[in-house]
């Protein structure tokens, strides 16, 4: 069974192409979705834009920068308040969000005074703050407004500053994606190897592509603490200016992210020779073998062993209380991308949980290879899907639980199936042994839900379903 | 001269301040952009989805918003403009994006084509498009009536304070077709919550009066049925707003979210146009209810007076013994904030410092409702509009004291990190629940927001152990 054209497609029938049922006997030369291709207008698509996937995702998670959005004020509202990083400094990165504040004047005229100024008085109000990424807009890139040249004129000006660019309008590319490409291949262009810092162990990494969602950055550098590995810099979670400056100290970059910070790592490979390890950081068999292979790369294997032996000791027997009771359970995947193919074969080994169907927003083809080759058949894997044909594959899969946004959680919650944060997360971290014990007792406390069970009795029938006696257990 | 006079400071006639925002940029902005406030004047609608043209953020984003605002979905599309749009023109991708709505959702009769700072540089020809668009609908759909409607919105004019009320304005525009009179009155309310609409609609039916209100969203607020069926939708239908223009008087609850649509209706069909101060608090509520009493000569029943005596009632336990003298900022909307204002005057509070938004400052001077408050305050007050919420963190950081801070959710941390208690109003407060559904409008919302004030600064109290004893006997 390839390619899926759906019922409710029959107006839009290209979307056959971006529809894969997996079939026994298949593989990906033949049935590939395709991806990363421009949306149908008016499809209630779930993606959002370049400069979101550059400010929201990367640029905007680093603790002690400030956010210069070159445009009107809505692209800077829209991308402040809608992310769970927080740092060790007191969430500096979630509080504030700066904006040129772009009127019609500057739209005929040019905004580039407009940001010198904002830029000026945003260093003047925080003069604690040394460091800025300016990011360009839609109206502010079709004007033209030269924001490389404003930076360059302020840095003269002050000396002590550092301003980083990203030219990156709203309507560049499909999807967020082009947005994580420009950052990256910028920063790399302008920043990397204009700085470096003390060294103070033999085994040095960059960490690239974690966002320290609900604390994930912070939680594995506990492990790379006790392992005697310096991290140079994270890419991007509880992350510094200044340390992703020093990236091309590390001996090796490990990956977590792909999609979104794999070109970094493969420009410092070629620039700077950094090999890049690409691990999985949610789920136990997929965390433990990325810390045999980091230790592995350093030589360091006993002291690998000696903390995924401590970790399994600890976790394990939590884990495995919710796996009995997790097993079997039907889980979809509405998310961003990478983590269809990270969480596919991680919930299904480490719980027991079969992955029914997956939809990514912002993929590209080489993710879909990979979540297919890790993925079960019968499962349905989907680029870019909107509203109606999420609908029609529900009543197709019917899952117990979905993994997605908060607005679609609503749209289900409507359905009676829980939702549980596949972006944000309800309570993390999710990573590491800990972290995914946590998406273990949140994926439980949301199928194992009494308002679920209550919504589905109308009170007005003579025999109404009766509740489970008994929904939860004590954990 | 004794000590103790010497100390005494010499009275002086109470300041009321209208500044602007000195810097050119913005520091954690109050509003979003006029998109998102047409967006949400929009959903609103019956049968209904708003298609945004521009980047796919200007609707992504938005839909977020919405969502974190009222724990539900709603939908808007759209036309998921990419860079050779932005060289050759996008009005390709709204004929495509109208025509695929059209097809794959059949109950659909209403589409604003909502603007946004990408497609107005451009130059997109909207209502050229939406011409052809007629054609192609009326060749493929001949039984069908689909309103398109263009909204201009470009996001680097006003905010979404002026872009709710712009949209509002073009779809009673589009669609208000005068006939027989109505007999019925259209009410304005502005960007309220559900809460807010629900208190109107039992004003409306106390006094016995038929009217419709624009745009209706009762049902934003909507259930888990056994039917799992989804009701989340506006309840303002197409037939309200052709009716619009054969209505007895129209009365706007709004100045900058309101004004406009009925005073279209005024020059266009001279349906009568009826402004009052935004209900917030006891007087401004008379105001509404004396008004609508003197367009409909319908009388205000006792039922209605009750409901202000318990209102009343409430707030007298709260005044003078826990409100009197308590310094309070208040930043959101600016028909909501002068409202608050002079809610916080009932209950003895002092509002010392109001911000609002947009650059407006020439509609700010002719507000009388601000002239009002500079004869009203006993105390120095700033108002500053095209502000930003920096302005009111670094007043704080400046020494400024604060009892109490009333606004939406993007102004959290402010308060966090001041441990000044705050109370979420307005839009959006997502980090509090059930907000939307409880009324800040009429004597019910003003007993209601008395009572969450007063509970916060309780709360506090306790936290911060001071004087919480005070409570021990209350």
């Amino acid at each position: 069974m390839p390619m899926v054209l759906l019922k409710c497609d029959k107006d839009i029938p290209e979307r056959e192409k971006h529809i894969y049922l997996k079939a026994p006997n298949e593989d990906t030369r033949e049935f590939l979705p395709i991806a990363n291709a421009a949306t149908i207008p008016g499809t209630l698509s779930e993606r959002g834009c370049a400069f979101c996937g550059a400010k929201l995702v990367i640029g905007g998670v680093l603790k002690d920068t400030i956010q210069m959005i070159h445009g009107p004020l809505g692209c800077a509202y829209d991308t402040w308040h809608t992310k769970r990083y927080p740092t060790d400094n007191d969430h500096f990165n979630m509080k504030y969000v700066w904006s040129t504040d772009m009127k019609e004047s500057h739209i005929v005229f040019g905004g580039e005074k407009r940001l010198e100024q904002s830029i000026h008085e945003a260093f003047d109000e925080m003069p604690g703050i040394k460091r800025m990424i300016v990011y360009t807009t839609c109206p502010t890139a079709l004007i033209g407004d030269d924001i490389r040249a404003v930076v360059r004129k302020v840095m003269n000006e002050r000396p002590d500053v550092d301003i980083f660019t990203v030219e990156c309008p709203g309507f560049a590319g499909v999807s967020q994606s082009k947005g994580h490409h420009v950052l990256n291949i910028g920063w790399i262009n302008d920043k990397v190897a204009t700085m470096e810092k003390e060294i103070t162990s033999e085994y040095t990494m960059n960490f690239i592509g974690d966002f320290n969602i609900q604390g994930d950055t912070q939680l594995l550098q506990t492990y790379w603490d006790r392992l005697g590995i310096q991290v140079i810099a994270h890419f991007t979670g509880n992350g510094t200016y200044d340390d992703l400056r020093c990236m091309q100290q590390a001996q090796l970059n490990v990956v977590n992210c792909a999609r979104s910070s794999g070109y970094i790592a493969n420009e410092l490979k070629k620039r700077y020779g950094i090999p890049r390890l690409d691990i999985d950081s949610w789920g136990f068999n997929y965390m433990a073998e990325g810390i045999r292979k980091i230790c592995a790369f350093f030589g360091i294997e006993e002291k690998g062993e000696a903390l995924i032996a401590e970790e399994y000791a600890r976790w394990k027997p939590k884990l495995d209380w919710y796996k009995a009771r997790l097993k079997g359970k039907k889980m979809a995947i509405w998310t961003g991308g990478p983590r269809l193919w990270h969480w596919t074969k991680s919930v299904e080994d480490d719980l027991g949980v079969q992955v029914v169907a997956m939809s990514s927003k912002f993929g590209h083809e080489e993710d879909f290879e990979k979540v297919i080759a890790r993925g079960q058949e019968g499962t349905y894997y989907i680029d870019d899907g909107n509203e109606l044909e999420f609908f029609e594959i529900l009543e197709l899969v019917k899952p117990d639980v979905i993994f997605t946004g908060p607005r679609v959680g609503e749209l289900i919650k409507k359905l009676h199936i829980p939702y549980v944060n596949g972006h944000a997360y309800h309570n993390g971290p999710y990573m590491g042994f800990e972290g995914f014990v946590n998406l273990a007792r949140d994926m439980y406390n949301a199928v194992h839900n009494p308002i679920r069970h209550l919504a589905a009795i109308d009170i007005r029938d003579e025999n109404p379903a009766e509740l489970p006696e008994k929904i939860r257990e004590a954990a | 001269m004794t000590t103790c006079e010497a100390e005494t400071p010499a009275p002086h006639a109470a300041e009321v301040k209208l500044i602007a925002r000195e810097r050119a940029g913005i520091i954690n902005p109050m509003y979003d952009c006029q998109p998102a406030g047409a967006q949400y004047a929009g959903i609103g609608i019956r049968d209904c989805i708003p298609l945004v043209h521009g980047g796919q953020g200007c609707t992504m984003f938005v839909r977020l918003l919405f969502a974190q605002h009222f724990k539900e979905n709603f939908d808007v599309a759209s036309t998921s403009l990419h860079e050779d749009s932005a060289v050759f023109g996008g009005v390709k991708r709204i004929e495509e994006g109208v025509m695929v709505l059209a097809r794959r959702y059949p109950g659909l009769r209403v589409i604003p084509i909502i603007t946004t700072c990408s497609t107005e540089v451009i130059g997109d020809d909207i209502e050229g498009t939406i011409k052809n668009c007629q054609k192609a609908l009326k060749a493929e759909f001949p039984e069908r009536e689909i309103h398109l409607v263009p909204v201009h919105t470009p996001s680097f004019k006003g905010s979404h304070v002026s872009g709710y009320a712009e949209c509002v304005n073009s779809v009673i525009q589009a669609i208000a077709r005068k006939s027989a009179p109505s007999g019925k009155l259209n009410l304005f309310p502005g960007w309220v919550n559900p809460g807010d609409v629900v208190l109107l609609k039992h004003y409306l039916k106390e006094m016995d009066i038929e009217g419709t209100i624009f745009m209706d969203t009762e049902d934003f607020d909507s259930p888990m049925l056994p039917t799992k069926e989804i009701d989340t939708h506006g309840c303002t239908t197409v037939e309200d707003l052709r009716d619009s223009a054969n209505a007895i008087a129209s009365v706007s609850l709004a100045r900058y979210e309101g004004d406009a649509a009925a005073k279209f209706l005024k020059n266009e069909f001279e349906v009568p146009f009826h402004p009052v101060d935004t209900p917030y608090g006891i007087q401004n509520t008379d105001k509404l209810l004396r008004e609508l009493s003197r367009v409909t000569g319908k009388p205000i029943p006792d039922s209605l007076v009750r409901e202000r005596g318990i209102a009343l009632d409430a707030m007298a336990d709260l005044a003078h013994m826990f409100f009197a003298n308590k310094q309070v900022a208040i930043f959101g909307h600016p028909d909501l904030v002068l409202g608050l204002a002079d809610f916080c005057l009932e209950l003895e509070m002092e509002p010392v410092l109001l911000l609002i938004g947009d650059d407006k400052g020439s509609q700010y001077k002719k507000d009388a409702r601000i002239k009002a408050l500079k004869t009203k305050a006993h105390f120095d007050m700033e108002i500053v509009h095209n502000a930003d919420l920096w302005e009111l963190e670094k007043r704080i950081k400046a020494g400024l004291r604060l009892d109490l801070i009333m606004g939406h959710s993007k102004g959290r941390y402010v308060a966090i990190d001041a441990n000044v208690p705050m109370v979420r109003v307005g839009f959006p407060t997502f980090d509090r629940a059930g907000c939307y559904r409880h009324p800040a409008m009429g004597y019910k919302g003003a007993m209601e927001l008395a009572e969450t004030c007063a509970n916060a600064l309780f709360a506090h109290m306790e936290y911060t152990r001071n004087k919480e004893w005070i409570l021990n006997t209350w």
